[in-house]
């Protein structure tokens, strides 16, 4: 019945389809190789390469664009971040973002959004429409809204994402699942699609983002025994995306894509190098540890400079930021300088391993900057930079093979857009979008 | 949490948002169950400091007198908003080591923008040479080298502001942080954590 009672409201309506860590180019490739037809009739020439805030991180990426802002007003630095005048790692939730989101905004003008698998936004709290949180949500309970919700996902077997310590072991259980989960989020999309009225919907695939850091070799790699694997899931989540966009445009009359927006949250690329900055941090004499396996930095010694944080953050070590800290707001400039110059020379095998070094005011705006990590690395494609708490070498390597980038998300709408913008772009563009205004 | 005393200290010139940037934290204070005092330089003049001029000497001891009150108030437990122009770093830098968790709310606006907007009427003044020794137009005003938190109130939002001088006071450990409901638990934590491992984040 519903297939068949088309709603052509005259209200403009929105339709967000995410794709966690897909890159410009790979995308580009498949589509071009046939792998993503749908892809290639739906975006054509009209695919954008996108750059997204930095760290390239989903949880700093995903709050960007959820806010339509940059870390320095939203918070959002890293999937860690260090407790309040303490070395204790905390986890950000969605309560500590410090801006409101789009759905937020849009609920101000009366506006309903549905919003399936949306990292970062754990625990779900109330949003003017339907909310199930992505990644990092662990308790089904406390990962959706409204909360009588979770009684019917649990019907449906919904699951928030894979066991990922056992996809990063066994490359059949991540084939395996990663379909059943793609399969499980339609099975949801459908369902909430149908339930209420909505202005906005949006749903993000995350699979990708856990295909591509255990299996990039094999993507990228046809000879791989898992190449037709990688490329079979890149077929089915092609697929969806075409039955998405054709029941948006079904129900809206928007063939165009005007009210579409495609996305990823940073690009992929594979690793050639893991870079352990702690590691280098020791070497450089500007971090020591009071044991020789140190378990978190409050196993630093007070006369410590600095420490690194997933994945590209360095905090030095304030006074005013640690109990133990032995850095002046003074000696800032003249430190950040050293470590950014010392670090910009460093080479692997000849080559540089990173192409920028940032002070927290040069990249970000707002009242949170004042949270913000003292120095954000930018590294070079290939150079996988690695927050873990370790001494000994600075290079190595891991079963990981694909790392994220900066500067190949991809983007596509089938309205104009401007020339150059990034991730936090994009919530205004819908906004304006719903409000019957072009950009 | 266990509630400490501190003092937070609004320094800028005449005009650029010192006190009502004081009176919003202020009442964000209040409102998390902290014990509050704001000494207004403009106020003091009426009472505590009554009779001092506008000599460098005097001026001096206005400040040294709202950094003492402060200081007293802060070691029980009071929250110490001090809004002054204290255009002189020395004493400034005085205050705050008396005091010790002290923080320094750099409170900046150009002269120009300033002088356009002239709340009180004294730019207009200064400038026709109707007022003399003026901070900023004829005395001068030391920029502190170092605050806790620089708001510029030409380029940013009170709330902006105001926003941002409340996260150094989280950050620094001053005051509660406003989020404690929706974190997760600590055996969430540790499930999170292990998926941060498992995807090579941690």
């Amino acid at each position: 019945m519903a297939a068949f009672w088309k709603r052509r409201s005259s209200d403009p309506k929105v339709c967000v389809f995410g794709v966690d860590g897909m890159p410009h180019a790979l995308l580009r490739r498949l589509m071009d190789q046939g792998v993503m037809p749908r892809a290639r009739a739906i975006f054509g020439g009209g695919l954008r390469r996108m750059r997204v805030t930095l760290p390239e991180v989903s949880s700093v990426s995903w709050s960007s664009f959820m806010t339509g802002s940059n870390p320095g007003t939203h918070g959002i630095y890293g999937f860690t971040d260090f407790d309040k005048g303490s070395y204790r790692i905390r986890f950000p939730s969605f309560a500590s973002l410090r801006a409101p989101t789009i759905w937020d905004r849009l609920g101000r003008r009366g506006k309903r959004s549905i919003v399936l698998n949306q990292p970062s936004t754990y625990p779900a709290r109330e949003i003017p429409g339907t909310l199930v949180s992505g990644f990092v949500a662990v308790d089904l309970k406390k990962a959706v809204w409204p909360p009588d919700l979770a009684r019917k996902l649990e019907e449906m077997n919904y699951q928030i994402d894979l066991d990922t310590q056992k996809a990063g072991k066994h490359s059949d259980y991540l084939f395996r699942e990663l379909q059943s989960t793609l399969r499980g989020r339609e099975k949801v999309l459908g369902y909430l699609w149908e339930r209420e009225k909505w202005d906005l919907f949006e749903i993000v695939v995350t699979g990708t983002d856990r295909l591509q850091h255990f299996q990039f070799d094999a993507i990228e790699d046809p000879s791989h025994p898992n190449h037709v694997h990688c490329l079979d899931y890149y077929e089915k989540v092609d697929a969806l995306l075409g039955r998405v966009f054709d029941r948006f445009a079904a129900e809206t009359g928007d063939d165009s894509g005007s009210g579409f927006f495609a996305l990823s949250d940073h690009g992929f690329t594979r690793i050639r190098q893991e870079f352990y900055v702690n590691a280098w941090l020791v070497e450089e004499g500007l971090l020591s540890f009071r044991t020789g396996e140190p378990k978190s930095f409050e196993d630093a010694e007070p006369s410590s400079k600095a420490f690194g944080l997933d994945p590209t953050r360095i905090y030095l070590h304030r006074k005013d930021r640690f109990p133990n800290g032995c850095v002046e707001m003074n000696e800032v400039p003249e430190l950040c300088a050293r470590i950014a110059e010392k670090i910009l020379l460093l080479r692997f095998t000849g080559e540089p391993v990173f192409r920028g070094a940032f002070r927290a005011e040069e990249i970000y705006s707002g009242p949170e900057t004042v949270s913000a990590p003292d120095l954000v690395l930018l590294a070079n494609d290939g150079f996988d930079v690695k927050g873990w708490m370790r001494t000994g070498p600075v290079f190595g390597r891991s079963h990981f093979t694909g790392m994220h980038n900066w500067d190949d998300a991809f983007f596509w709408n089938g309205g104009p857009m401007p020339e150059n913008f990034d991730i936090t772009a994009i919530a205004s563009a819908i906004e304006s979008r719903l409000a019957g205004k072009e950009e | 949490m266990e509630m400490k005393g501190f003092t937070i200290w609004f320094t800028g010139l005449s005009g650029s948002g010192k006190t009502t940037l004081a009176r919003v934290v202020e009442e964000i204070l209040r409102e998390r169950g902290m014990q509050v005092e704001v000494l207004d330089g403009d106020v003091v003049r009426t009472n505590l400091s009554k009779g001092l001029g506008f000599s460098k000497e005097d001026r001096d001891t206005n400040i040294k007198r709202i950094g003492f009150v402060c200081h007293l108030l802060s070691r029980n437990g009071v929250v110490a908003i001090a809004s002054a122009i204290s255009p002189y770093r020395d004493v400034r830098d005085s205050n705050r080591r008396m005091i010790g968790r002290f923080v320094e709310v750099y409170v900046k606006c150009p002269l120009d923008v300033l002088v356009k907007r002239d709340v009180k009427g004294m730019y207009a003044k200064a400038l026709a040479g109707e007022i003399k020794g003026f901070t900023g137009v004829d005395d001068p005003y030391e920029e502190p080298l170092n605050p806790e938190v620089l708001v510029e109130t030409d380029k940013e939002s009170e709330e902006a502001c105001v926003q941002k001088i409340i996260r150094t006071l989280e950050l620094m450990g001053y005051i509660p942080g406003a989020d404690a409901s929706g974190e997760t638990s600590e055996e969430e934590e540790e499930k999170i954590r292990q998926r941060l491992r498992d995807l090579g984040y941690i």
